[in-house]
């Protein structure tokens, strides 16, 4: 029998509180209270759902058994990192090794995988596993992703410190996330997103230009499953965000419901957009399955050609007949639940929903609440039609530094409007 | 009738070159400098002799990419990905130096290329090679994915001038196709010898490693996998063509004047008083060609895989205080083999010599792991080897690994 080097730590006495890599334990022998081998620790369940999750059970390999099995934590008496001692009799309560939806492996599923860090809004790969015992518990409390992590598991990590130290005085850094803003993926096509579900709700933390990031990131896998686990505002916005080609792949994966729900919730001109560089098939299935709203606004924006003014507008905008008054105009400003794309102009329309004035957020704040739209509004407008260049839009643009255009049809009719977003995006 | 199969043709053909690239450039670029090297020694030596060889290479070379490519399109990560999550940090770790070795032998070889096929339009090798290091550089650190693989593709159509030079050298057709409708072989240690050398270096470890990695870059759909596989097979059949054009030339030529050659550029060389100026200049032309195409691709393929199978970022979109660890060992690959080019009195040949070793000791490893993640339910789904393909797949690497080894011991011995 291998002699002791590290000293025991004993499990019985309350007041133990003591960190741990899981590569100081992992693979070590397993031994009776006689000190008799029963196998090698193969792996760790964890129970997920607290903050810092417990070790529920340790995962046992012996010797010629294919099968795996599993003993509560409890029966941990006490262990080092040359091996974990039993308490007496628990050899007998050894039984075959099951995972609930609600439980992950550390090693099978966490260790070398890919986790996002919902934190730094980055991904990362996990080279090592910190464990604190802190009475009786074992609980999982960082994620090492740094070279430190891979020198440990090497077994170089003390030859590595004395070289760098000699030679620079210097020492890699200790790389950690906290087991709070970790999010594991999905391991390979048999299970989907059971487990994210569980612990999904970190990842929408993450601001949806980031998450578009990590997704054009992941494989397809864990990025269709991310992406569904994400609530229909994020997923919209992130779909905003997501390389075109992406666009559609992840369409493509999520069920036609919840891409119509999502669709909705995008800005209409994003959706077009979209649904423009869909298969007509797909494309006129998905307009069908979506609510009225944005259906229409959708399917009148589709009839524009590619860029044209008409094809990037959008149809959220505020407009106001010339007869209310400010105070009308507020109360308006006020029942608009969606977002506005761009509330910098009040647009002033006649009884034939013409276009003819336009007034800004600063009359609304600043004038009189009677005075009526049409006295304050200014006239001399600047506007585009729904089949003039995308370029030409630009340099009006440049020119006059407006935050947004209106876009009217022959008879002056108000049709939508652009935003300086929305041509930005054309021009990139 | 007619007129929809034909658009359903159009629509074939467009999804097709939509996938196509990771296949076709990984196959060209196998045609590196030591494969025209190896190619035309083998030509040089053993005249038509071994051209048969050529076809169960092909075949070898279909079935092992053919897996990768199915790999990196169902799992969506790269091979170096794949074997750190399923085997685990330690292999992960050496494997990866053995890698980082063999490739920086070849791509030391890439710039012995580029120097002495430019020494033969009398380029001084010290602008050549430092040219070449920076263009190769540049293309990646400045190039976006997209606009790099296109510069690639176009590449590959330079090594048509190897054809040229097959049929300039008039080579005898009728002798040709009987000795590849009849394969002779005899166990001499030299013939075996030259076998082994062409098997190792048309499948090579860093090919796996990259076809994966750009066809997870390209981002191909499962269904549109069959696309991917045509790629791949287009792309082995092209390369074998090529490289029995290069046998044949040099069959035609300097077997029969008994001249024996060393390197792609000693061919070309010896080539001139023999098949003209015009042959001598394209076969030149297509070992520069091959030589800088292959040392662009390989560092980035080995900054790539590193950097994916140690978690740091990586990529030629990323800046480099985002990816530091990629494009520093991408930089240190490139200018460390263009510089030891330039060294006087460097001797190449224990370079490659071990280059060579590790390479050999890679592949089986390889191969081996390549066919447990396939077999993977956990990982492939539906989509593992069947059963016929699994025997057919087993036996083919198991060869490959019988061959690698005796080459391994054949060189160890020397």
């Amino acid at each position: 029998m291998q002699k002791l080097e590290a000293p025991f730590k004993d499990l019985q006495a309350t007041n133990i509180n003591t960190f741990l890599f899981f590569s100081e334990i992992q693979g070590r022998f397993v031994v009776d209270e006689d000190g008799t081998v029963v196998g090698k620790l193969a792996d760790l369940k964890l129970r997920l759902g607290e903050l810092f999750p417990t070790v529920a059970t340790l995962v046992v390999k012996k010797r010629r058994e294919k099968k795996l099995l599993e003993l509560d934590w409890q029966e941990v008496q006490s262990l080092n990192t040359t091996m974990i001692r039993l308490n007496p009799g628990a050899c007998k309560k050894f039984r075959p090794l099951e995972v609930n939806p609600q439980e992950i492996l550390l090693r099978d599923e966490l260790l070398d995988k890919q986790v996002v860090d919902t934190f730094g809004a980055k991904i990362e790969r996990v080279n090592d596993i910190h464990l604190l015992i802190v009475n009786r518990d074992l609980r999982i409390v960082h994620v090492d992703y740094g070279i430190r992590g891979i020198l440990r598991r090497l077994g170089w990590l003390k030859a590595i410190d004395f070289l760098t130290n000699w030679l620079f005085a210097y020492q890699f850094e200790e790389k950690m996330i906290s087991w709070k803003y970790i999010q594991p993926l999905p391991s390979g096509p048999a299970k989907q997103n059971l487990k994210l579900n569980v612990t999904s709700r970190k990842i929408h933390e993450i601001h949806p230009s980031d998450l578009a990031d990590i997704i054009e990131e992941l494989d397809q896998i864990s990025r269709s499953t991310v992406f569904r686990s994400l609530d229909l505002q994020t997923a919209a916005l992130t779909l905003e965000e997501v390389d075109p080609k992406l666009q559609l792949r992840l369409i493509e994966s999520a069920p036609v419901e919840l891409v119509s729900d999502i669709l909705e919730e995008m800005a209409p001109d994003e959706a077009t957009d979209l649904l423009a560089d869909l298969p007509e098939e797909k494309q006129q299935k998905l307009i069908r399955t979506m609510e009225k709203p944005s259906r229409e606004a959708v399917e009148e924006l589709l009839k524009f050609k590619e860029g044209t003014a008409g094809s990037i507008m959008t149809k959220d905008f505020l407009s106001v007949r010339k007869d209310k008054t400010i105070g009308d105009a507020v109360e308006e400003f006020r029942k608009t639940v969606y977002p506005l794309e761009s509330i910098s102009y009040i647009y002033v329309t006649d009884q034939d929903n013409r276009l003819v004035g336009v007034s800004t957020l600063r009359h609304l704040i600043t004038c009189e609440k009677d005075a009526t739209l049409g006295k304050l509004m200014n006239t001399h407008l600047v506007k585009v039609e729904p089949e003039d260049n995308v370029n030409t839009v630009a340099s009006l643009f440049k020119k006059y530094k407006f935050m947004a255009l209106p876009v009217v049809d022959k008879e002056d009719v108000l049709k939508g409007i652009i935003t300086i977003q929305d041509i930005m995006q054309s021009q990139l | 009738m007619k007129k929809i199969s034909l658009k359903i043709h159009w629509k074939t053909i467009l999804l097709f070159m939509a996938v196509a690239g990771p296949g076709i450039i990984t196959s060209n670029v196998d045609n590196d400098a030591g494969g025209i090297a190896t190619y035309s020694m083998a030509g040089a030596r053993f005249g038509y002799s071994l051209l048969w060889s050529l076809i169960p290479i092909m075949v070898a070379l279909i079935i092992i990419q053919e897996m990768s490519a199915r790999m990196g399109v169902v799992t969506g990560k790269g091979l170096s990905d794949l074997i750190r999550e399923r085997f685990g940090v330690k292999i992960t770790v050496y494997l990866l130096v053995a890698v980082v070795l063999t490739n920086f032998g070849n791509v030391i070889a890439e710039f012995a290329g580029v120097a002495s096929s430019l020494e033969i339009f009398h380029v001084s090798k010290f602008i050549s090679v430092p040219g070449a290091a920076v263009l190769v550089w540049l293309l990646v650190v400045k190039g976006t994915y997209r606009s790099v693989e296109k510069i690639f593709l176009y590449a590959c159509l330079f090594y048509v001038t190897y054809i040229i030079a097959g049929l300039l050298a008039k080579p005898d057709w009728g002798i040709i196709g009987k000795s590849l409708i009849t394969p002779t072989f005899d166990f001499t240690s030299a013939r075996m010898g030259m076998l082994i050398g062409l098997v190792g270096t048309t499948i090579a470890p860093w090919m796996q490693f990259y076809l994966q990695a750009a066809v997870v870059e390209k981002n191909i759909a499962v269904r549109d996998y069959k696309h991917s596989r045509l790629d791949v097979m287009v792309g082995s059949f092209v390369v074998t063509i090529v490289a029995g054009f290069i046998v044949l030339t040099c069959g035609a030529t300097l077997f029969k004047a008994g001249i024996r050659v060393e390197t792609g550029a000693d061919a070309a060389l010896a080539l001139a008083p023999l098949a003209g100026k015009y042959c001598s200049a394209l076969f030149a032309f297509g070992l520069l060609n091959a030589s800088l195409f292959a040392a662009s691709i390989l560092p980035l393929s080995t900054a790539f895989v590193v950097c994916e199978g140690m978690g740091w970022e990586a990529g030629v979109n990323k800046k480099f205080s985002e990816a530091p660890q990629f494009y520093g060992l991408y930089s240190m690959l490139i200018f460390i083999g263009a510089g030891i080019i330039l060294l006087p009195g460097i001797p190449l040949f224990p370079v490659m010599y071990i280059s060579q070793v590790i390479n050999g000791i890679v592949l089986p490893v390889i191969l081996v792991f390549m066919l447990l993640l396939i077999n993977n339910k956990k990982l492939m789904g539906e989509y593992t080897n069947g059963r016929i393909y699994n025997v057919i797949s087993w036996m083919t690497v198991l060869l490959l690994v019988g061959l690698s080894l005796v080459y391994l011991g054949s060189l160890v011995r020397l």
